[in-house]
């Protein structure tokens, strides 16, 4: 890495390295039954360099000839990207150190693993005509960061991932729960009673008549809303004029009990970061307090075309879990929170007089998501009346403007879970217009 | 990277088949966010996929170092011997022939000998288009190039070189008007070349105009409608709806699709034909071998309404004691294969456009795809735009249409298949792994009983 970076140095006067080094173990039950392992050795470099303003990138996964990288990244300074920024000094050492991997996790043996996933089918099984799909994903990812400017930090993650799910007949449509940690953990008997019992009551096809109707949902399909609000928010669609959140800072734009944020630094969650990918200082970032916009959010790139502080909000991330080592570094939440309420699940589930459980979606991606508008599949549709789960509604659409409909919000659920996009609970809204 | 050198990595496998892909990708993009240029870079990199049969258990070890292989070997086989003491039917790989070939595609101009100036000022011309209308606020618009040379070992003796070369650009363009911002769709892209990239002005023009024109569009009326696709939506209903589960291994493990999925069961209307043929030469679907070394093949899926075939690996082969058809395709270096459509698309009928309008005569045209996803028998995609259309006459344009619906009614009620054929040129599948070359397409079909959605 020194080298490169000397290398580098030769031609240009600010370099970049982040290197990526990674293990993992992917291992999926399907029908009740161990099906795959997969294993990855993986490792990985992208280089990033400034000349007269000018910004160049390259990558590879396998740095045989550093020449050659080096090259590649001088190319591609010809095309005049620019870069407005520089990159960032060794910052003074975090406050706090994060504890972000254990130590032992990757001494565990595969099959200390395929037996705990074998253990969740076993009890799923159980009397249920159910499809009983559990997936089991270990990781140990080593990140080290280093720039001309001095910056040389590692962060090493362990991520252990365990997705339990109960699909009904005919359909991969089912309901599920996550596991999210930084090593093993048993997953919770009182989750797996929660996928069974709830299966139980809505195996039963109804139809009932469609309208506007509240509608429940379910921690792992709220991506699918904060999903727009995250694009709203972006510092990009902020710089392009795209956002419709533009000169709506302190607004009161949704219901007051929505707080959103981001905290990178919450190592009581998987992949906690104290720098971005470009090397700047995570903190907790506020986007929606009360209901108030307080903040959009940068990288590098667009924190310095917007004359703003890098926030540390820059990560390599994909739409669709891109190679982490091709991507350059934009404007990120990774690490989303939403507030809980003070209502159980089954609180809420009894308040509703008619509507919907949102267990699972489709779709998210479709429809015009900066103009905040959503038109997604609901599958499963669990339908409740008064209070009592009915049975499950078939190709049931949910659509509306999160402008609109995250004004209605009833209540939210009492904690959050490590899901899809963020941890989050469960939201009930009014007035959500559903289909059929 | 010659034979003899994968060779060695393999040769103290104990297990009874492995084989072992290694690939180099040459990754070159340039993309523009308006006017500015955020990105030009050109990558290399390479990596290896190893797969162990070994009991019956079949394992995988993506692994990116050449010294990393007697370690990933290891791996392999005590995680597939870790599977065969679970598994109940022990994993066969269907019999295919041995190849020992070395294929490269046909180009109508190689990416890789036009210079990377010229490459920018082409994108360049194309993304100025839009931005000098007032109402155009934004374009992400990005040239693609993927250059995939692939080596394949296996331990029966198959040998195979294949290059996949994949050019694309386009992306979006975005309108703005008061508070309301429309994005449209735009690009071309395929397997053949360079060439089919040129002289798209006019595209991009009407590109422009359609986002400028959506401004002014109303908002669809939720409801259960009649319409009639364009082919690039018939192509995505296809894909979405009904091609994944004609993939075996997303079926397989679910006794009920089993049951309802059946080769020769009556499963559509008895217009519908669906063939999947990945050796259509040209298209962007086109490939010669799958990623298990297995010569691809067409395969009709639904003929005359019945079900008629299925992709498969050889694993999926074996196991649903049906023949191989290559369908077997990785991302690239950092995946094993999984089963993926090719080219799948909807055999053209003999109904002229306009008849099938005056058979519709009340109900949505609509146009363009935003996406899907399914779910088993259910199903969501996005489309484009569209128009109403009343006594068979086209009206007012329509926006924000997601369409949802049921896999076997839906199918039962395509009434009207056109005479038209129209295959896609921008894929993208993303089951699991993203497959940037997945193809679909078709004529324009009439639907009948479709549910869209709307505020």
């Amino acid at each position: 890495m020194e080298a490169l970076l000397e290398r580098a140095l030769q031609s240009v006067p600010q370099v970049e390295i982040y290197e990526q080094k990674l293990q993992s173990d992917q291992i999926q039950f399907e029908n009740g039954r161990l099906k795959e392992i997969e294993t990855k050795m993986q490792s990985g470099l992208s280089l990033r360099i400034i000349k007269d303003g000018c910004l160049g990138f390259a990558y590879t996964r396998n740095l045989v000839n550093p020449d050659v990288l080096v090259r590649e990244a001088l190319d591609s300074l010809q095309g005049g990207v620019e870069a407005p920024f520089d990159f960032p000094a060794d910052p003074p050492p975090p406050t706090k150190a994060l504890r972000t991997h254990d130590p032992h996790f990757m001494e565990w043996s595969n099959t200390a693993l395929v037996e705990e996933g074998r253990r969740i089918c076993d009890t799923l099984s159980g009397s249920l005509q159910a499809q009983v799909n559990v997936s089991i994903h270990r990781q140990d990812q080593e990140i080290r960061l280093l720039n001309s400017r001095g910056f040389d930090q590692s962060i090493r993650s362990t991520f252990y991932f365990l997705n339990a799910s109960l699909l009904f007949p005919g359909s991969q449509a089912g309901l599920e729960r996550h596991l999210a940690s930084q090593g093993f953990e048993r997953f919770p008997e009182e989750q797996l009673a929660f996928l069974q019992e709830l299966f139980k009551q809505s195996t039963k096809e109804v139809r009932p008549l469609p309208g506007k109707m509240k509608v429940l949902f379910f921690p792992e399909t709220l991506y699918a809303l904060i999903w727009r609000i995250q694009a709203a928010a972006n510092g990009k669609n902020i710089y392009e004029k795209t956002s419709p959140l533009l000169n709506k800072l302190e607004t009161a734009l949704f219901d007051s009990k929505l707080s959103l944020y981001d905290d990178p630094l919450n190592d009581a969650q998987p992949f906690a970061r104290s720098f971005d990918d470009e090397g700047i200082p995570c903190r907790r970032l506020s986007i929606i307090e009360g209901g108030v916009l307080k903040n959009f959010y940068y990288d590098l790139f667009y924190g310095a075309k917007l004359k703003k502080p890098p926030g540390g909000q820059g990560f390599k991330s994909g739409l669709w879990g891109g190679e982490t080592v091709a991507l350059k570094p934009k404007p990120t939440l990774e690490y989303l929170y939403l507030l809980p309420g003070e209502k159980s699940l089954e609180a809420l589930v009894r308040s509703m007089d008619r509507g919907l459980l949102a267990a699972g979606i489709l779709g998210a991606h479709s429809g015009n998501i900066l103009n905040g508008d959503f038109s997604i599949g609901l599958a499963p549709a669990i339908y409740v009346e008064n209070g009592e789960i009915i049975g499950r509604v078939k190709d049931a659409m949910a659509a509306g403007n999160i402008y609109e409909s995250l004004k209605n919000v009833v209540a939210l659920e009492d904690r959050g879970h490590s899901t899809y996009g963020g941890t989050f609970p469960s939201l009930l809204l009014d007035q959500v217009n559903v289909a059929w | 990277m010659p034979f003899t050198h994968l060779e060695s990595i393999l040769t103290n496998v104990r297990a009874e088949y492995a084989d072992l892909r290694y690939e180099t990708k040459k990754e070159v993009q340039i993309v523009f966010s308006g006017p500015e240029l955020t990105q030009i870079s050109s990558s290399t990199t390479d990596g290896y996929v190893m797969r162990v049969l070994k009991n019956g258990g079949f394992s995988t070890v993506v692994f990116t170092e050449e010294k990393d292989g007697p370690a990933a070997l290891a791996r392999a086989e005590e995680n597939a011997e870790l599977i065969s003491r679970f598994i109940i039917k022990p994993v066969r790989l269907a019999k295919t022939e041995v190849v020992r070939d070395t294929f490269s595609p046909n180009l109508d101009e190689d990416p890789r000998s036009v210079d990377m100036e010229e490459k920018l000022q082409l994108t360049r011309s194309y993304n100025q288009r839009p931005l000098q209308q007032a109402k155009i606020v934004t374009t992400q618009i990005q040239y693609l190039e993927l250059v995939r040379e692939k080596w394949f070992i296996n331990t029966e003796g198959t040998r195979i070189r294949e290059d996949l070369i994949t050019t694309r650009l386009g992306g979006t363009i975005t309108s703005q008007e008061g508070g309301l911002t429309q994005t449209v769709r735009v690009g071309r892209g395929g397997s053949s070349g360079f060439a089919l990239l040129r002289n798209q002005e006019a595209l991009f023009e009407a590109k422009t105009a359609l986002a400028l024109d959506l401004l002014k569009a109303k908002p669809v009326k939720g409801g259960t409608y009649s319409v009639i696709l364009n082919p690039n939506l018939a192509g995505v209903f296809t894909h979405e709806a009904f091609g994944h589960f004609s993939e075996a291994d997303l079926i397989e493990d679910s006794p009920s699709m089993l049951e309802k999925l059946q080769l020769g069961t009556a499963i559509g209307h008895p217009n519908l034909t669906i063939i999947d043929d990945p050796t259509r030469p040209g298209q962007l679907g086109f490939y010669k071998y799958d990623d298990e070394g297995v010569t691809a093949r067409p395969v009709p899926l639904i003929t005359r309404g019945v079900l008629a075939g299925r992709l498969h690996s050889r694993r999926t082969a074996a196991r649903f004691g049906e023949p191989p058809t290559g369908h077997a395709i990785a991302e690239d270096y950092r995946y094993g294969p999984i089963i993926r459509m090719g080219t799948i698309f909807i055999q053209p009928g003999q109904t002229p456009f306009d008849t099938l309008m005056s058979e519709l005569n009340d109900g949505l045209y609509l146009i363009g795809t935003l996406g899907g996803q399914t779910s088993g028998e259910n199903f969501t995609f996005g489309a484009e735009y569209g128009y109403e259309i009343k006594n068979g006459r086209q009206g007012d344009m329509i926006r924000d249409i997601n369409i949802s619906g049921n896999l076997y009614h839906t199918l039962q009620h395509i009434e009207g298949i056109g005479d038209d054929l129209e295959l896609s040129q921008l894929g993208g599948c993303g089951k699991g792994q993203t497959n940037i070359r997945s193809c679909h397409g078709g004529p324009h079909i009439l639907v009948r009983d479709v549910v869209i959605g709307g505020r």
